[in-house]
């Protein structure tokens, strides 16, 4: 930026800032100024293409390693509100915007988001084309690259970039996971979202949960739903939780390389068939890794708010929030059993021939028994979902505590608990009729004078 | 196989929504082109019933039958009987096809011919109106209503006053863009908007509900299929705070200030809402008002069908609502249906945009003298621009520069403000209210402190604060002093050329060439559904400044650039954009790559589907040359979309672009007075006699030379503005006292009036070497009516043959002595059997789609194969001269309703927004429909009021003997009554408007009067007619204010009661193909 360019800026509310640079591994290179803390940092780049929600996945632990682009060009709009945040400590390495607001305006706001990045020493640069970064990762997949505040020689960045370790392989989960188990409960909800949201009442159910870095949404969700929790350690061996003598089991999100949490994936395993078993995201790939399957890394991951996926159960689509770089491979989980997949007895790579014969093919596997394939992304027809036949066991691939994104995956924490409670159809619940639950709409203490 | 689609349907009838009034534009045309296109492709029959022949879903090709008739219940009746549809579609026609679905429903119309109606069902949509069962169905979901009751009488309304608290919003049942609700601050004014809403309700019933003034408010439009699936195509936050309809607000898509959990709630809500509504598949809307204090969330309102903020939401997000509607209302669920922009991934998502959207209305105030311009809960404006760019700064300053409506931004290129009324007009919502919030901050005044004045959340204050903050930064710079960075700043803050030059003390054409020498040029980016998430092949570009790539596909063939129409305003609407359209079809089977340039989100132009490529960018120059920088068009289109693109058809010229067809030269020759008075002398063709004057004196020189009457208008504006037609030196002197700004340099002119000379409109077509008449188009309504308002006839019913030949032989010699290569159209005058030039247009006019349709020879499409230089003979048209065997009628639709307070009369200015079409075997069967469509009702008896002025005293006698053998009772103020009864005809007599009562006004008020002919002499405002005329919109009871007019009614009503009105399909009639 130049002299007459900070004369202009000088009063508006964005002010003057210094220069960024993010250098791909690749050589691509964006300018930008720093809107954030000062720094150097390097990530994984990827994209993420919600509307609303940036909060939310700022402070998601899964994005640890990883720089962030957010593909709405303007973002901050509405500050931060500290009931919202994911994590108190933020994991992602850096964050990539167009413009970055500085006035935002929202009643539950506490701070603006340059301020919080700043307090939590988050690294990030506005003014770049992001839709142009976009389109890079779309097309060239993701890759390494740094963020900088303080070197501005791109060949430097670049020489540093490629020097630096790639997530592929590394176990990200370790530096997010608590160290010691604590327990959450409907006491520790955030009074901030009790104008919006209510708990279920009734019976409680005692759930362990495997933290691989969980996002405060997917706890919410657990608590409203009606489970007590207790949080432990991404690498806790499955006879000290059984011990513990829980309804059920937990498996949460996190970040990184599937292949690099051997040490969950095998208590998971030990865990199976003894106690009922919910996975997400992380947790769905530990459950298929229990199970013996393959993961894959996609091309450029599924990051948004508005990924669609079929219940192929029910036949219903749920729009759902994601962040996943890897993905289940559904074939390498057995073959396929024709008799429950209407006679077809071969894989499908792409998993949409399922949603388009509306059938939920089932296969036979060494260690589970029928594994059913429950959820598919009608976008790319990757596998988003596995129930075990023969186990009380099933997860998903996306988020449906969403935290942000639609909500309209609630009704699998009701199903976690139907599971818990025996139920066999405890995954077939007709998303209107949970549309609505655990949301809260009018004010109690206000009078009702409808003539 | 698997086939999603219902395979019990064949013929699906689909209703219209008939002509463009305020609330309802042609938002309904894009919407309804779409089903229509989409249904048609699906192999069914659609049968279409919209009595607007300016629409592109009423062309012959697009349904398999076609009516242009009155959506009435009677009509649509007609057409069941007549073609017996499977099924009905009514939500993609607005509110008025609605109604009409709802109305043949309940009167077992559709029982009866075994009509299913698809899409949303009768309960559903009683439950998405009835504000009762809506707010009770709301009521059993546990979301909250504002605090309310109903009234059905002015008393019911006071108690609820009492019980919920001032102020209080009013809203009637089932009216069109909330016609006839307000707020009300006091008792009186609850009175006064009661009393009007109970009147306007076909309930008679009124909504009484909690203010939620100054609440934020958003909109989300929602799909749903048969299967239960929902998604969220688009959230809408409004700019104008919660009190301002949202279709007079200035609007933003996304929702700007919600944080996830408040946009996650109202998501579900409105998700929630569709299901408890019962709307079982399409598309719908919800409103919400939020409390920016607590984020406590209200419904407002839904609505089941396809909206004006669907179609916005359509265009700013990619996603196509009417057309997944008219598919999901046959049986297809939305994972069925393919993303169009994508090609790849299904139509069962939440569209993801990486750019802000903001649209801005447009208003025609200045054509309603008289009128409050406080914008309310009842819409007012008559068109919109929508602007696409990387943030809410970029847009703003686009769309408030797509306006046109003398500023290119938010004003720093110069403004004027009412320095006494300044504070008032920073709080109170009006069209101009951004500019003096712009120059408040200015002037230093806070963000907080205009914010709580105004109710605008601080978010979008901050914004135009920075904007402004940039603005005034930019005034220490001489421009060569700015660099490349300061110039990308400025961009980026939405600052164009124009206001750089203004602010730098350059010229525009200074500021682009120095900023294209700074390697300053804007990129292009996609529309495409997804923010770049997958590839997608659609070419739906908008402009912006940043560092990346453009994403323009590298050219392949030939490119013809069409220049749209921009906003919709009194003058210029959705007859351009019919032409442009066609334009584009005609060009693309001619072998082009079409690019259509536009900002008027309503309509079919704007629809990526309609041309090859779609920018959706202002029609100025700035913007048109950055994309001629880009595409390098072969040839540019200038004069099809009315004036907005011919103003800048001269700079393209001057910039070396190709404008194709007629040159901006023979436009030139056409517009200046002088050069077109001396070809008419060269060519011995009559005009009236005429005159300029820039001071009272002159003018009276002027007018002692030519003489009384004469229509004067000033030379500096269009369309009409500022006409009027004076008789004596008195009202010249008036005239010239009240039009401002009247100097050497903005003189009026003068021309001799023809007083009852009968006007009349040519469209022809030429190539230069041959011309082809389109039609030959006889005015009902005498000269002195805008041509847009008044109703025409072709083939003419009472032209002698000598006449038309005659008016046929001046419009060839003309169109070839101008120089015309496409469209001409030629205004005339016909008094004593003398033919006058009132003016030529050498470009496509507003009747071109009603000639078209009634002739069925596309002009628009031959018009712009001619440009790209085909020859008439090479076109295969009939002969021009050929006899039809029907007439078709126009008939102008006014807005009168809307702005209570000025004058509801027809003159030399335009005021009309819409038109309708009859065709029939005789002028007064078709005019009769026309009159019909327009909703007026034909009374079978009672009583008739007349009152005309000194100089038609005596021409109304047969008119008033016509009446009185049809029927009627007659009643007349004392003059006109002394004239008939000496004429033989009985007659009552009544008390003026300004005697005691009882008088006339009573009468009206208590619909004693079946309808009136009330005829003013001269342009006086504030008279006894004013009030007159007043009353009967208000009381809506049809009045005629012109002999013509009257004389065609009565004609008519006979016609309908002697041969009824049969219906005629276009299809059936001669239709020719190019």
């Amino acid at each position: 930026m130049s002299n007459v360019s900070d004369a202009l800026l000088e009063h508006t509310s964005a002010g003057i800032h210094t220069p960024a640079l993010l250098v791909l591994e690749d050589g691509t290179v964006f300018h930008g100024v720093s809107c954030g803390a000062s720094g150097e940092v390097f990530g994984e780049i990827c994209f993420n293409t919600s509307l609303v929600g940036y909060l939310e996945i700022i402070s998601d632990p899964s994005y640890a390693g990883q720089i962030i682009t957010m593909t709405y060009p303007q973002i901050g709009n509405y500050g931060v509100s500290f009931q919202d945040v994911q994590r108190d400590t933020l994991a992602l390495r850096g964050l990539v915007v167009h413009d970055m607001c500085a006035h935002p305006s929202n009643w539950r706001s506490d701070c603006s988001l340059p301020e919080f990045l700043r307090s939590h020493n988050v690294v990030a640069i506005e003014g770049v084309d992001t839709r142009a970064l976009t389109r890079h990762i779309r097309d060239y997949g993701a890759q390494r690259a740094v963020l900088s505040t303080q070197e501005l020689d791109a060949t430097v960045l670049l020489a540093r970039v490629k020097e630096s370790p790639s997530i592929v392989g590394e176990n990200l989960v370790k530096t997010v996971s608590c160290d010691h188990s604590h327990t959450y409960g409907i006491n520790d909800l955030p009074e901030g979202h009790a104008f919006a949201e209510t708990s279920q009442s009734g019976n409680r159910h005692s759930v362990v949960v495997y933290d691989c870095g969980i996002k405060q949404g997917i706890l919410e969700g657990l608590v409203r739903a009606g489970c007590d929790t207790t949080v432990v350690p991404w690498n806790t061996p499955a006879e000290e939780v059984l011990s513990l003598h829980p309804d059920g089991v937990f498996l949460s999100n996190g970040p990184g390389d599937p292949d690099a949490v051997g040490e969950t994936s095998s208590q998971v395993e030990m865990l199976l068939g003894k106690v009922p078993l919910f996975g997400i995201c992380l947790g769905h790939q530990m459950l298929s890794k229990a199970c013996g399957a393959t993961i894959e890394k996609l091309p450029f991951g599924h990051r948004g708010g508005n990924q669609p996926v079929m219940n192929l159960r029910t036949g219903r689509v749920e729009i759902t929030a994601q962040n996943h770089g890897f993905g289940t491979v559904f074939s390498s989980l057995g073959s396929l059993v024709p008799d429950l997949c209407k006679g077809y007895s071969g894989h499908e790579q792409d998993l949409r021939f399922w949603s388009r014969a509306r059938i939920a093919p089932v296969v036979q596997n060494d260690r589970a028994g029928r594994i059913q394939l429950t959820h598919v992304n009608l976008n790319d027809g990757t596998c988003e979902g596995i129930a075990c036949l023969d186990v009380p066991a099933f997860s998903v691939q996306y988020h449906p505590e969403a935290s942000p994104g639609p909500t309209d995956a609630h009704y699998l924490f009701t199903a976690f608990c139907r599971l818990m409670d025996g139920r066999d159809d405890y995954l077939d619940i007709d998303i209107a009729q949970d549309r609505l639950a655990g949301w809260k709409f009018a004010a109690e203490e206000e009078g009702d004078v409808r003539a | 196989m698997f086939v999603p689609k219902r395979e019990d349907l064949q013929r699906i009838l689909v209703i219209g929504s008939g002509p463009i009034v305020i609330g309802q534009a042609c938002e309904f045309d894009y919407s309804g082109t779409q089903a229509c296109k989409v249904l048609a492709e699906d192999g069914y029959q659609v049968i279409l019933v919209n009595s607007n022949p300016a629409t592109i879903m009423t062309d012959p090709q697009l349904a398999w039958r076609t009516y242009v008739e009155p959506i009435t219940p009677e009509f649509v009746e007609k057409v069941i009987a007549k073609e017996h549809p499977d099924a009905l579609l009514p939500t993609l026609g607005g509110q008025t096809g609605l109604n009409t679905a709802v109305e043949l429903a309940k009167s077992g119309v559709l029982d009866k011919y075994g009509v299913e109606m698809i899409g949303c069902d009768l309960p559903a949509i009683e439950r998405g109106e009835d504000r009762k069962l809506f707010n009770e169905a709301m009521d059993e979901l546990g979301l909250e209503t504002a605090r309310s009751g109903y009234a059905y009488s002015v008393e019911d309304a006071k108690k609820l006053g009492i019980e919920i608290g001032y102020p209080l919003v009013i809203r009637p049942s089932f009216t069109l863009g909330g016609a006839g609700g307000g707020i009300a601050h006091t008792e009186e004014e609850l009175v006064r908007i009661v009393s009007q809403g109970i009147d306007l309700s076909p309930a008679n019933e009124v909504l009484v509900e909690e203010s939620i003034e100054g609440w934020k408010e958003y909109e989300m439009e929602v799909m749903r299929d048969r299967s239960g699936n929902g998604i969220i195509v688009c959230s809408i936050e409004n700019f104008d705070a919660m009190g301002v309809h949202t279709g007079d607000s200035i609007t933003v898509a996304p929702a700007q200030t919600l944080s996830d959990i408040e946009y996650q709630r109202m998501r579900v809500a409105s998700l929630a809402i569709l299901e408890k509504i019962g709307v079982e598949t399409g598309g719908s809307n919800v409103q919400f008002a939020v409390n920016p204090r607590d984020g406590r969330l209200i419904v407002i309102e839904m609505n089941p069908r396809v909206s004006r903020s669907s179609a916005l939401a359509s265009k700013a997000t990619g996603f196509p609502i009417a057309k997944a509607a008219a598919k999901l209302a046959v049986g297809y669920t939305l994972d069925e249906i393919t993303n169009d922009i994508t090609q790849a991934t299904p139509a069962c998502f939440e569209p993801s945009i990486d750019y802000c959207v903001v649209k801005i209305p447009r208003f025609a105030f200045e054509k309603f003298q008289g009128t409050d311009d406080t914008l309310t809960t009842r819409m007012k404006a008559v068109g919109e621009v929508m602007a696409i760019g990387r943030t809410f700064e970029e847009s703003l300053g686009k769309a408030l520069r797509s306006l046109e409506n003398g500023h290119m931004g938010l004003g720093a290129d110069g403004n004027h403000f009412d320095e006494d009324n300044f504070e008032d007009l920073c709080s109170r919502p009006t069209q101009d209210r951004i500019y003096y919030l712009a120059e408040a901050l200015r002037r230093g005044q806070s963000v907080e402190e205009l914010c709580a004045c105004s109710g605008i959340d601080p978010f979008f204050m901050n914004c135009i604060a920075d904007m402004v903050s940039v603005q005034e930064a930019l005034r220490h710079f001489r421009l060569d002093q700015i660099d490349a960075d300061g110039m990308r700043v400025l961009k980026r803050y939405g600052i164009s050329d124009v206001e750089i030059a203004h602010l730098t003390g350059s010229s525009e054409a200074a500021v682009r060439a120095y900023r294209k020498g700074l390697g300053v040029t804007p990129v292009f980016k996609t529309v495409d559904t997804c923010a770049a998430e997958f590839e997608s092949t659609t070419a739906y570009h908008y402009k912006t400044y940043e560092t990346g790539e453009s994403e323009i596909a590298p050219k392949q063939q030939k490119r013809v650039m069409i220049l749209g129409a921009g906003p919709n305003r009194i003058g210029q609407g959705i007859e351009f954009d019919y032409c442009c359209v066609h334009a584009s079809y005609a060009l693309h089977d001619a072998g082009y790559e079409t690019i259509m340039v536009n900002c008027n989100p309503e309509t079919v132009s704007t629809d990526y589907d309609t041309s090859d490529k779609l920018y959706f960018e202002p029609l100025t120059f700035e913007d048109v040359m950055d994309i001629v920088d880009v595409e390098h068009p072969d040839g540019v289109i200038v004069t099809l979309g009315g004036q907005t693109p011919l103003k800048l058809a001269h700079a393209l010229l001057e910039a070396g672009v190709p404008i194709m067809g007629t040159q901006p030269e023979a436009i030139d020759l056409a517009e200046d007075r002088d050069r077109f008075s001396s070809i008419l002398d060269e060519m011995h063709i009559t005009y009236p006699r005429s005159g300029m004057a820039s001071t009272f004196e002159d003018a009276c020189d002027v007018a002692d030379d030519i003489g009384f009457p004469l229509l004067v208008r000033p030379s500096y504006v269009l369309g009409g503005r500022g006409m009027a037609i004076v008789y004596d030196g008195a009202q010249l002197e008036k005239y010239m006292t009240k039009a401002a700004h009247i100097s050497p340099d903005h003189p009026i002119y003068l021309d001799r009036f023809l007083e009852k000379a009968v006007e009349c409109d040519v469209d022809a077509l030429c190539d230069g070497d041959q011309v082809y008449i389109g039609g030959v188009l006889e005015h009902i309504e005498m000269a002195g009516i805008h041509s847009g308002d008044s109703a025409c006839c072709t083939p003419p019913f009472a032209f002698s043959e000598a006449i038309t030949a005659q008016l046929r032989s001046i419009t060839r010699q003309l169109a070839l002595r101008l120089g015309v290569v496409g469209l001409i159209n030629v205004q005339y005058a016909i008094k004593d059997a003398m033919i006058y030039v009132i003016e030529a247009n050498p470009r496509a006019s507003r009747t071109v789609p009603f000639v078209s349709k009634a002739t069925g020879v596309p002009l628009a499409k031959c018009a712009a194969l001619i440009m790209e230089g085909k020859k008439i003979s090479d076109l295969g048209l009939p002969p021009d001269d050929r006899r039809l065997d029907h007439f078709s009628v126009k008939e102008a639709v006014m807005p009168f309703g809307r702005f209570p307070g000025s004058d509801a009369i027809l003159g030399p200015e335009m005021k009309s927004t819409g038109e309708v079409m009859g065709v029939a075997s005789s002028f007064p069967a078709a005019y009769a429909k026309t009159q019909l469509a327009i909703d007026y009702k034909f009374p079978q008896s009672g009583t008739v009021f007349i009152s005309v002025c000194d100089r038609d005293k005596r021409a109304v006698v047969p008119i008033a003997r016509d009446v009185v053998r049809l029927g009627f009772n007659l009643c007349a103020t004392e003059g006109t009554a002394r004239i008939l009864r000496a004429s033989g005809i009985n007659v009552d007599v009544v008390r003026r408007v300004s005697e005691p009562s009882p008088n006339i006004r009573d009468m009206i008020a208590h619909g004693d009067i079946a309808f009136m002919i009330n005829i003013p002499y001269g342009h006086e405002t504030r008279d006894d007619g004013y009030l007159l005329r007043g009353a009967a919109v208000r009381y809506g009871v049809t009045n005629e204010s012109n002999l013509a007019g009257a004389q065609a009614v009565v004609m008519a009503m006979e016609t309908v009661r002697e041969t009824g009105l049969p219906i005629v399909a276009l299809q059936d009639l001669p239709q020719c193909e190019v």
